[in-house]
């Protein structure tokens, strides 16, 4: 269709200004963005940590906190919240090293993900204090659907990596198309609906609950 | 969807007189616009956000093909392949094809406004591809065969009762009760194999990055990622508006729609796709084409409805619209309803079939004052109202009054005269008692309320008084 392309780039070049030179463009673009400051939500009182747990743990995004000191402590607390929510001792695990190394005497373990999984744990990536997010990328052993399928998403985040805005997060990412990854999900607490009578409901298709285990920082 | 905004009036004199709409749409505006209003209080730095979001709009506007071509380079560079579409049936012609060559029978869907904008519903219906709402306000209105009533919230006209009867009659493990939670259960179970059996995956975009070449849409249901990851293809179609020059400016916008929204500080879930599936990836797509459609929003550049195409489809301006609020989203009917719809029907369709919708408007503006990005839209209004004027749209008694009106105001004393003796007449007509009960030629008026009787003296001659004192 490279003719319907040519008639909507000379029908937008026939009513737009006469266009500056690209570099002109750039600069003009970051411009409007050079003093963030102004227009993020400012939390000066709080820290990273604490406000990225306030938020998770808000009402609108339903997320529950747990914390450990180190990635060793990490299967003894994904049991504990397991048990406390009568769920069998048994969950979907992200393949990657980090955790595939552990020690998961005690609880069954599988890499595949299940269309009615209960339970999946993965790795945060990034996270947002503002927002209370986390971010996840995809890859070889980040498949998507694990954040996506299961009923109980229990996330493991390190403390270090919780930026304070979401430009801070993107600013880390690269703004070419080959540093991002082919998905880069921004997840901020359970999946949710307010399609009926506008009235919250959790675990609309994703995640009915969502549980971050935050690892200190070393 | 079948348009017919030229039957507005009729459709809002029915819309009007529906007890169980009256019921929903005061459910839900009013949660919604008390959950804004909240969210706005918390976040002082509101206006300068919404600043910086017009002034963004406004630059990539300005430098559209700019910004085009960079999209494209960069979307190509990530392995997607993009299309051009100037019109709705170009650009339905292109799902069908990329459709029929993989030979795909199902097809899931995640809500976007400009599928519903191009007919691809229709499209896909008698392409033989069996099309699979995801979003739970879709997939209730795609099982009650209604077309949306919002453009956040396409099934707002239903109220729980109505979405329990109907999931009993269509689920195949329908809910023993009519919770709203359970009746969410009740779809998800519905849909969870849908999902991963899809030959196609069709998403909208709420944003496109130039640098980075991504598509992004957001949700907080989480359909648009099990909508796009387990099929071998996704489409995605999206107007040529929505593109912003990079992430960090994509940040404004986020921050102030989910606000504008849904009165949340984020959506739960915001995804950048980057193109097909990479070599090693656990799961993905094969297949990533991107739509870009045009259908008349060039013609917007430029001209005194080019602020329009700064919208980011927030739904607030129709939650805080007095008429929206009381006729719903059918009766404009068009996919487009409440203020921005009034503005952007009249344009995709023409000013004569959509005539009376620039005129379904108090021009209170409410609309313009919690648009995030700032559109003028009672302005556009009135200039949609006076261009149906010059080209003679306006119906005869109307434009009859109009001139008369337009000849007396422009004669100051004679105006002053007239308006002085009409508030005598009705102040004798009200014989005292404060209210009008009926007036000639008024019934539309004076059938569901009364008139207040005017003050003693038009404004000029209280003025005048005043002064003299
Ligand atoms: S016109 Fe403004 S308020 Fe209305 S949907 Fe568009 S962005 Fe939102």
């Amino acid at each position: 269709m490279s003719s319907a392309r040519d008639s909507i780039l000379n029908a937008v070049r026939a009513r737009t200004p006469a266009p500056g030179v690209h570099g002109d463009i750039g600069k003009a673009a970051a411009a409007l963005i050079a003093t963030p400051s102004r227009y993020q939500p400012q939390f000066d009182q709080q820290g990273n940590l604490e406000r990225f747990i306030a938020k998770a743990t808000s009402e609108r995004v339903t997320a529950s906190i747990g914390r450990v000191a180190t990635v060793e402590a990490v299967p003894a607390e994904v049991a504990r919240y397991l048990k406390d929510c009568r769920l069998a001792p048994s969950l979907a695990l992200q393949p990657r090293e980090e955790l595939t190394g552990l020690n998961w005497t005690g609880l069954e373990t599988h890499p595949g993900i299940a269309a009615d999984e209960p339970a999946a744990l993965t790795i945060a990536d990034l996270a947002i204090a503002e927002t209370g997010s986390v971010v996840l990328r995809s890859g070889p052993d980040a498949p998507v659907l694990m954040n996506f399928l299961p009923l109980h998403h229990i996330v493991v985040l390190h403390e270090e990596l919780i930026h304070r805005h979401l430009e801070d997060v993107f600013g880390l990412l690269g703004d070419g198309p080959a540093e991002q990854p082919r998905n880069l999900c921004i997840v901020t607490g359970t999946s949710g609906t307010a399609d009926i009578e506008a009235v919250n409901v959790r675990g609309a298709h994703g995640p009915r609950f969502m549980h971050v285990v935050i690892v200190d920082k070393p | 969807m079948k348009q017919s905004p030229h039957l507005f009036k009729e459709n809002a004199k029915r819309a009007l007189s529906d007890p169980t709409l009256k019921t929903a749409l005061r459910r839900t505006t009013g949660l919604l616009r008390r959950r804004r209003a909240q969210v706005i209080a918390d976040y002082p730095e509101y206006a300068a956000a919404r600043e910086a979001a017009e002034k963004i709009k406004d630059h990539t506007l300005e430098n559209l093909a700019h910004y085009l071509e960079m999209f494209e380079a960069n979307a190509l560079g990530s392995g997607a392949q993009v299309h051009w579409a100037a019109t709705p049936d170009q650009a339905t012609d292109i799902v069908v094809d990329i459709c029929k060559a993989e030979g795909a029978r199902t097809a899931t869907r995640v809500k976007s406004m400009l599928g519903e904008e191009i007919g691809l519903p229709e499209a896909l219906a008698r392409a033989g591809v069996k099309r699979i709402e995801t979003d739970l306000a879709e997939h209730i209105i795609q099982l009650a065969d209604d077309p949306p009533s919002h453009i956040v919230m396409p099934a707002m006209h239903k109220t729980h009762e109505q979405v329990a009867e109907l999931f009993r009659a269509k689920h195949a493990d329908p809910a023993a009760t009519d919770h709203i939670a359970a009746l969410v259960e009740s779809a998800r179970r519905e849909l969870r194999q849908k999902f991963l059996d899809a030959d196609i995956g069709i998403s909208g975009a709420n944003f496109l990055i130039a640098d980075t070449g991504s598509v992004v849409a957001i949700t907080n249901e989480g359909d648009a990622e099990l909508t796009t990851t387990p099929p071998k293809t996704h489409i995605v179609t999206v107007g040529i508006e929505k593109i912003v020059p990079s992430m960090a400016h994509a940040t404004v916008f986020l921050r102030l729609l989910a606000r504008a929204a849904i009165g949340a500080e984020i959506t739960q879930y915001t995804t950048f796709f980057n193109g097909p599936k990479r070599q090693g990836d656990a799961d993905g797509p094969e297949n990533m084409h991107i739509v870009l459609v045009d259908n008349h929003r060039t013609e917007m550049l430029g001209g005194f409805l080019q602020p329009m195409l700064r919208c980011i489809r927030c739904g607030a301006c129709m939650n805080h619209c007095p008429v929206y609020s009381a006729v719903g989203g059918h009766a404009y009917g068009a996919v487009y309803p409440g203020p921005m719809g009034s503005v952007l029907t009249p344009v995709m369709s023409s000013l004569q079939e959509a005539g009376d919708l620039p005129n379904a408007c108090t021009l209170n503006g409410r609309c313009q004052e919690v648009c995030p990005v700032n559109i003028p839209l009672p302005d556009m209004l009135r200039s949609l109202r006076v261009r149906q004027f010059d080209r003679k749209l306006t119906p005869g008694m109307a434009r009859i009054a109009l001139k008369l009106w337009g000849w007396l105001a422009a004669r100051p004393r004679l105006y002053r005269l007239g308006a002085g003796a009409g508030v005598l007449a009705l102040r004798l007509w009200a014989r005292g008692r404060g209210r009008i009960r009926r007036v000639p030629h008024a019934a539309g008026w004076t059938r569901h309320r009364d008139l207040p009787a005017p003050e003693k003296g038009t404004f000029m001659q209280q003025y005048a008084r005043k002064k003299r004192r």
